[in-house]
């Protein structure tokens, strides 16, 4: 008996009861689904906080300090010259809406105030101009660099060196332009942005050293513990903190929003899990209950088989293989489903696609199992008829 | 190498079904029978007598309470469920009164089954095998009608092109022409006498109506399980012979 006729004849079988067969997946097509969905919430949310997280740089930390005594740019020095574990440091204050405008072109940006070792740590690179010299940051001259986005959108497709652009009221004169990050992340445009010398912007903008941070940037990820180890001495020296203070500072590390975010994503997907576990076995028993209704409207069927020749495991396959035949396509029904709701809700979040084969495969040989396991009772129990019963069943 | 001389072969063969408590009920008791080759076999009887129980034994559909059943050589008692349905495959056809076919199922795809449990035929040869049939059984052209679309004349047609295509050396029919009227019941007849006399094959049909066994050339007569009667048909050319088995 031929594998490809038996499938064959199960979906002629199947379609002969389109809405039966139909109903019965439906359970496997939310079980499917679900996997798929929850493996793609899984990755993409990990994508998201990566993301995020690399906002900080690779091998990256950043010191927040005691609200007694600012960071400075002493601080950043000293711990950049003297700790070979410690390669970049950069004082940086955020100013999260600052208003910038050319012409009768405004918007409103992201502005760091920073060192130039900041481009280091964040790995961006210059596609225009250069960073900030020695003499513009001493004499707190009105120097930006921009991000990619700034550029297009203020300046064009062009060399924007030179050109004037007012920031908070005041012009400055863009001395580089970065490479764009390339993130196809829509939320969150890592290119808005531009930067100004650390002093410039605490002199001519606002002067709020409170808000100051460190970005520190280890030599390689071995390091970076030890780089750790050394911000907490060196700080906790800074603010004459004894042995058995709290720290009164903060380091935050990459590592421990990783840690967040693997949290949320597993939480997120064992409520997944549960879900899609319980609709599969739900999705089996349904199937399972369709394939023993089959089965007794079906005796004399089996019956007329086994008179001309139907071994009872052909009546076995026939029927394990139309259940698993209903589960595979409730299985691809499933994720098709499944990659559709992901699709829209990721397109609504702003969050980033991410198509896991492996998904596919553990969902579809899920459905497959499911088909097995539970047509295996049903069938069996056709199998095992006596053909004379079969025939005369009515 | 010579085969057997009988194709079926009956010694004191007893069916007993335990119907309830302790009635047991005597559907065959003590039957013997030899059927040579090529003959063609009219099994007749009141309702009840045991006849189409001895129809599923000689299909091996069912198996005996006791005695010996021989069919084209092979021993039916020392076969296990397998061997019996690769011999209903491959040496028996059958055909059943009514619901013979597969519903919805076309009548080319009825007559290929037997060939897909042989599963030693590719799909084109099925094709072509079966359609070949459906044309000896005066159906060509209905190949893709579903059982439904077809008459029951021309349902048991079907049932007899498949019967036949695994070639069989048997082919067992219990009341073919149960429901059909006069004309379709002489067309069907009409039919096996001609598998019979131009193909040679083994045929027993379990007939109530007496003009139906007229067609056969030997009948039959079971009683309560009894068989009382084994005489060879009245015809023109070989009429009169009688023999009476039981007293
Ligand atoms: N599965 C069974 N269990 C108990 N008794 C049975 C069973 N099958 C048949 N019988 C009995 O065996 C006897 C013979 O039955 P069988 O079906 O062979 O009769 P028949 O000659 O074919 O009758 P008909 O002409 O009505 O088809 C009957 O008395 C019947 O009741
Ligand atoms: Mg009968």
């Amino acid at each position: 008996m031929k594998l490809s006729i038996s499938i064959h004849s199960a979906i002629t079988t199947l379609k002969k009861n389109r809405t039966r067969s139909t109903l019965t997946s439906i359970g496997i097509v939310i079980g499917v689904a679900s996997v798929i969905m929850m493996v793609g919430f899984g990755y993409s949310a990990k994508i998201v906080v990566r993301q995020k997280v690399f906002s900080f740089g690779e091998n990256a930390v950043v010191v927040q300090g005691s609200p007694k005594e600012f960071i400075t740019a002493k601080d950043s020095k000293y711990l950049r010259d003297n700790f070979y574990e410690i390669k970049y440091a950069s004082l940086n204050t955020t100013e999260k809406n600052i208003r910038i405008s050319k012409g009768s072109k405004v918007a409103s940006t992201l502005l760091n105030a920073v060192e130039n070792d900041f481009f280091q740590i964040q790995g961006w690179k210059l596609k225009y101009g250069s960073y900030f010299s020695r003499e513009q940051m001493d004499n707190l001259e009105n120097v930006v660099i921009v991000g990619d986005t700034i550029r297009k959108n203020f300046i064009g497709f062009t060399d924007p060196v030179g050109q004037e652009i007012i920031i908070d009221g005041k012009p400055f004169r863009i001395i580089g332009s970065l490479e764009p990050r390339g993130l196809t992340f829509t939320q969150t445009d890592f290119d808005d942005f531009v930067a100004m010398p650390y002093m410039t912007f605490h002199s001519r903008i606002k002067n709020e050293k409170i808000r100051t941070e460190l970005f520190v940037g280890a030599v390689d990820e071995q390091s970076l513990g030890k780089a750790i180890n050394i911000l907490k001495s060196y700080f906790r020296q800074k603010y004459n903190q004894t042995a058995d203070e709290k720290d009164d500072f903060v380091i935050l590390t990459n590592d421990e929003n990783l840690e967040i975010a693997e949290y949320i994503s597993l939480t997120l997907s064992s409520l997944l899990i549960g879900i899609a576990s319980i609709s599969l076995i739900v999705g089996g028993i349904g199937i399972m209950n369709i394939m023993l209704v089959s089965v007794s409207e079906r005796t004399r069927e089996i019956g007329i088989r086994m008179a001309i020749g139907a071994r009872n495991r052909d009546i076995l396959m026939q029927f394990i293989i139309e259940s698993v035949t209903l589960c595979v396509l409730g299985g691809i029904t499933g994720i098709l489903l499944g990659y559709l709701i992901y699709f829209i809700i990721i397109l609504m979040l702003g969050w980033q696609f991410y198509f896991s084969l492996l998904s596919i495969i553990i969902s579809f040989s899920f459905a497959c199992f499911v088909g097995i396991f539970f047509g295996y009772y049903p069938a069996k129990k056709a199998a095992k008829l006596n053909p004379i019963d079969a025939l005369r069943y009515e | 190498m010579a085969k057997a001389e009988n194709v079926i072969e009956i010694k004191n063969l007893s069916k007993i079904y335990n119907a309830g408590e302790d009635i047991a009920v005597h559907a065959l008791s003590d039957v013997n029978l030899a059927v040579k080759r090529s003959e063609f076999l009219a099994i007749m009887g009141p309702s009840g007598s045991g006849k189409s129980t001895f129809m599923n034994i000689l299909g091996f559909l069912d198996s005996p309470t006791l005695g010996k059943y021989i069919i084209d050589g092979i021993d039916g008692s020392s076969l296990n469920n397998d061997q019996k349905a690769d011999i209903r495959n491959q040496k028996i056809g059958f055909i059943f009164q009514g619901f013979n076919l597969l519903a919805r199922t076309s009548a080319l795809e009825n007559v290929e089954l037997p060939l897909f449990y042989r599963g030693t035929v590719s799909s084109k040869q099925m094709r072509e095998k079966a359609a070949e049939l459906l044309k000896l059984v005066g159906l060509g052209g209905r190949e893709h009608h579903i059982p439904s679309r077809l008459s029951g004349g021309e349902q048991q047609r079907v049932a007899i092109a498949r019967s036949l295509i695994n070639d069989p050396a048997i082919i067992l029919a219990d009341e073919p022409t149960g429901n059909l009227d006069t004309k379709t019941t002489n067309d069907i007849m009409n039919l096996f006498r001609k598998l019979n006399d131009e193909l040679g094959i083994t045929i027993i049909i379990v007939t109530h109506e007496p003009e139906v066994a007229d067609f056969t050339k030997r009948k039959i007569v079971f009683r309560d399980g009894k068989l009382i009667q084994d005489v060879l048909t009245k015809k023109k050319k070989n009429a009169g012979y009688t023999r009476e088995l039981y007293k």
